[in-house]
């Protein structure tokens, strides 16, 4: 039917451009540093917390009810936390490796991301079951009638696809156009003649893990007030997700990451719908897509990089 | 008895940086840190007697048990104190790496009582001068940093070479004892502080553990271990036989019951596992972080061939020929993840077997085939059965009763015995020396006329192997599998037992899965904190010790700076050995 089609393409892009921004982040550290960040999905995770404890314990009930204002906040929120363990995370994870062999920082990154996961667990009120978020959005859906079906449009899921490709035009523009951009491309092409071209490197890194993490925040914030429920699962599964449209886009490519995020949603969703298997197996189209896509297209789709690790 | 000088001339190395303004008064320091340790341990006995007049009736023995029932550690202390303070003062080669360790362990032990009495004693009230126990940890704190600070203000010397040979009888007597000390070590660290989770138990076993390993590491020091080392090089088989025959013996020792033997048995199975991901990840150099799904894939054939009532599959086969089909089948799903390796390289690869392990926890969640029994997992699966005796009842030879799981534990050891020989041969083999060629430079191997894609195919495929050998015995130890067991977190937990003993080593597989999965038996009053400290430690030994606990000699330091002391003197020693070869 092809209400459902049209449904299921709808939830693939809403899920597709959370997964896309969620994977800005992965694409950007791995351009610049070469290292699978595997602790970002949970970078998301805690961004999504952030704002929900802010929420919950600092908000004023008043400013609570008024999502114009309690949205931009949270968001506001979400993005700091987020910043604020990314930069930790380098500081104290990352750079004393930077020169270590490969294995050592995908480790640590294993590492981190555990520690990142049970520290929400176990410091968390009542983290161990799944915590309802706030719905700071216009509530509903919009039914539009196709055929003799409808397709329902949620308007977070509006929300989110407006917000992510904002987002992600506004990287793009940054990293192409600003003065800063220009180091974090010459960083990422060679970082020891960056640093003799005046550049310093350290900083490039540290601002491109912030960015990343503020995107993963945000996408945090907007994936609690979609479904309304957040568990601390839901960074290595999501991470996962968006590493698998970094790679699909070519990795160290923005526009990639997103067009990546977009075929992922739409995978899942319809794969769910469409595959044998049903619902239950839509997490395994991923990963089938993610393999096949590392064994015979290693550079992504858009892989204008020909930066495959040996 | 011959002694041979030492190779390298014994020079103390100048001490640099803030400590050097200390060195002429590193004596000083380390017979003060001695003295302080001491005087820690004795401080309770001095509390006591100061407040409450007399030591009530309990004479020099009790005294280091009394009071909160803390065995032991003022008895650690009080050595540890004796021993810094003699070696200062004594002519003996490399003390002040000696001393270092002991003050290193000093510290640790008074760290964790300290903690331990304050969490038990009730707060940071505990820690006053009249509740001297706290207050005595408190001073040995003070007399460890003192030690440590003392030895490397002294200069730390290189590690001693012993070169004694004698008759080849005495040192076969040697070994014999070694080996029994080890046995009887494994057994009381096993054993101390009880089953865990009951107020100070964790401490015990705790204090335990830093004494045993600050005394290893002095011994480590005088060169003492490397000469032992040597003996049983010299004595190959004869070791591996003395230590297969006491593995068979602990269940004699006080670790002897039902439950420890359960706990070992568990250990073991994550031991072979990890020996088996050792090949994948040590010697060939290929990051797996789905190698768990291996071991559950053994496990569950073993469970549908069991005859278990949820069974899709209705026979029922002997054991032996269902941990050979458990093992063939894990191997042939070992192949066809291995085989993106044919393309995909490093820490693509990686996250190409991650992606192969989700689908297969994925999978086994939703009851793929019928297979895995999903979320009601496969429930009731018999013991092993050998000639009308249950595996899991206890048995009688004689006057000798052995509790339940000790055939258990029987039939693990030699299951690792087996793994280990089979580890053991490939490393050394063309197929070892080729994976270790690959995990240096593959395109070097490549060039050097290896197949590289086979090779590789071959790591992933003996490794599943193995991990499905011990999933056949897991599924019938446990009775139950379910795919809850081999999530994620499994994986990155083998890998880092791996890692923590050190990759591509034998000692450090077996260690490294002992350690991690004996902690968390042990403290169970940290079992809400346990996988918040394992993501920590895993940042912290990549940060500080990448090369594992027992590093590999041969081993060209993928992780390690080139400028490790541990590694460099390794490398030296193989090339001495190489060198002695030849000539």
């Amino acid at each position: 039917m092809l209400s459902t089609f049209l449904s299921q393409v709808v939830n693939g892009l809403i899920l597709g451009s959370l997964i896309g921004l969620i994977a800005l982040g992965y694409t950007m550290v791995y351009g610049i540093i070469q290292l699978i960040n595997f602790a970002h999905g949970e970078i998301f995770m805690v961004g999504s917390y952030g704002g929900l404890a802010m929420f919950t314990y600092l908000l004023p009930t008043a400013i609570q009810n008024q999502w114009w204002f309690a949205l931009p906040l949270l968001l506001i929120a979400g993005a700091a936390i987020a910043v604020v363990v990314a930069v930790l995370m380098e500081r104290f994870a990352y750079r004393p490796l930077r020169n270590a062999p490969r294995l050592a920082p995908l480790i640590t990154a294993l590492g981190v991301s555990v520690a990142l996961q049970e520290a929400v667990r176990v410091f968390y009120p009542n983290a161990t079951a799944a915590v309802p978020f706030p719905k700071v959005f216009v509530e509903g859906t919009l039914a539009i009638p196709i055929g003799d079906g409808i397709v329902p449009i949620r308007y977070t899921g509006m929300l989110i696809i407006v917000v992510s490709l904002l987002l992600a035009f506004a990287l793009n523009t940054f990293v192409n156009n600003s003065r800063m951009g220009r180091a974090m491309r010459a960083t990422s092409q060679d970082r020891d003649v960056a640093r003799l071209m005046g550049i310093n490197p350290d900083r490039v890194i540290v601002l491109t893990f912030v960015l990343g993490a503020a995107l993963a925040g945000v996408a945090g914030i907007l994936y609690g007030a979609d479904l309304g429920l957040i568990n601390i699962n839901i960074g290595l599964q999501n991470g996962l997700f968006a590493f698998t449209a970094a790679v699909l886009g070519g990795i160290g490519n923005i526009k990639g990451a997103v067009a990546g995020g977009l075929v992922i949603g739409l995978v899942k969703t319809l794969g769910g719908q469409y595959l044998p298997g049903g619902t239950p197996y839509d997490y395994v189209w991923i990963f089938v897509v993610l393999i096949a896509v590392l064994v015979f297209r290693p550079q992504g789709f858009f892989g204008e990089t020909e930066r495959v690790r040996a | 008895m011959t002694t041979i000088e030492k190779p390298r001339p014994a020079a103390v190395p100048e001490p640099t940086g803030r400590l050097a303004g200390l060195a002429p008064h590193a004596r000083t320091l380390r017979v003060l840190g001695g003295v302080l340790t001491v005087v820690g341990t004795y401080l309770p006995w001095a509390t006591f007697v100061l407040n409450d007049g007399p030591y009530p009736e309990q004479s020099t023995l009790e005294f280091f048990t009394v009071p909160y029932g803390v065995t032991g550690f003022r008895l650690h202390l009080l050595l540890f104190g004796i021993a810094a303070i003699v070696l200062a003062l004594a002519a003996v080669p490399a003390k002040g790496r000696m001393i270092r360790a002991l003050g290193v362990g000093v510290i640790a032990i008074s760290v964790v009582n300290g903690l331990y009495i304050v969490g038990e004693g009730g707060g940071l009230g505990a820690i006053t001068v009249a509740d001297g126990v706290a207050f005595g940890a408190i001073v040995a704190l003070i007399g460890g940093v003192l030690l440590v600070v003392g030895a490397n203000a002294g200069g730390i010397e290189p590690q001693p070479v012993w070169n004694w040979r004698l008759n080849p009888w005495v040192e076969r007597a040697l070994l014999v004892v070694v080996v029994v000390v080890l046995l009887l070590l494994v057994a009381a660290v096993l054993t101390s502080g009880g089953q865990g989770g009951s107020g100070y138990a964790g401490g015990v076993f705790l204090s335990f553990l830093a004494a045993v390993g600050a005394a290893i590491a002095a011994l480590s020091a005088s060169g003492l271990l490397a000469w032992v080392t040597a003996l049983t090089e010299r004595h190959r088989l004869y070791s591996v036989a003395l230590l297969l025959a006491a593995a068979l013996l602990l269940p004699l020792t006080s670790a002897g019951t039902e439950y420890w033997m359960t706990v070992a048995a568990t250990i073991g199975v994550y031991a072979a596992t990890a020996i088996g991901l050792n090949i994948v990840v040590g010697l060939a150099g290929l990051l797996d972080l789905g190698y768990v799904a291996f071991l559950g894939i053994g496990a569950f054939v073993a469970a549908n061939l069991s005859g278990a009532a949820a069974s899709t599959i209705g026979i029922t086969l002997p054991f032996p020929l269902v941990m050979v089909i458990a093992a063939i089948i894990a191997g042939i799903f070992g192949a066809i993840v291995g085989s993106p390796t044919l393309r995909v390289r490093g820490d693509y690869l990686a996250i190409v077997t991650l992606a192969f392990g989700e689908i297969f926890v994925r999978s086994a969640q939703n009851n793929i085939g019928g297979l895995t029994g999903g979320s009601n997992a496969i429930p009731n699966i018999p013991p092993v059965s050998l000639f009308g005796t249950d595996f899991n009842e206890g048995v009688e030879i004689g006057a000798l009763e052995l509790p339940p799981g000790f055939l258990y534990y029987v039939l693990i050891v030699l299951i690792i015995s087996a793994v280990m020989v089979v580890f053991a041969n490939l490393k050394f083999s063309r197929l070892g020396r080729a994976w270790i060629a690959i995990r240096e430079d593959e395109d070097a191997a490549r060039a050097m006329g290896i197949r590289t894609g086979p090779i590789k195919i071959l790591a992933f495929l003996i490794g599943a192997m193995l991990a499905g050998l011990a999933g056949a015995f897991y599924a019938h130890k446990l009775g139950t599998v379910s795919y809850e067991s081999f999530r994620f977190l499994e994986s990155v937990t083998l890998l880092a037992a791996v890692i923590l003993g050190g990759m591509g080593t034998i000692p450090g597989a077996v260690l490294g899965a002992s350690v991690l999965f004996v902690l968390p038996e042990k403290l169970r009053e940290f079992s809400e904190y346990r996988l918040l400290l394992f993501g920590i430690a895993l940042v912290l030994i990549m940060r500080f010790r990448p090369q594992g606990i027992v590093p590999d000699a041969h081993r060209r330091a993928e992780l390690a700076p080139e400028t490790d002391p541990a590694i460099v003197a390794a490398e030296e020693k193989v090339a001495a050995e190489a060198k002695g070869e030849k000539s």
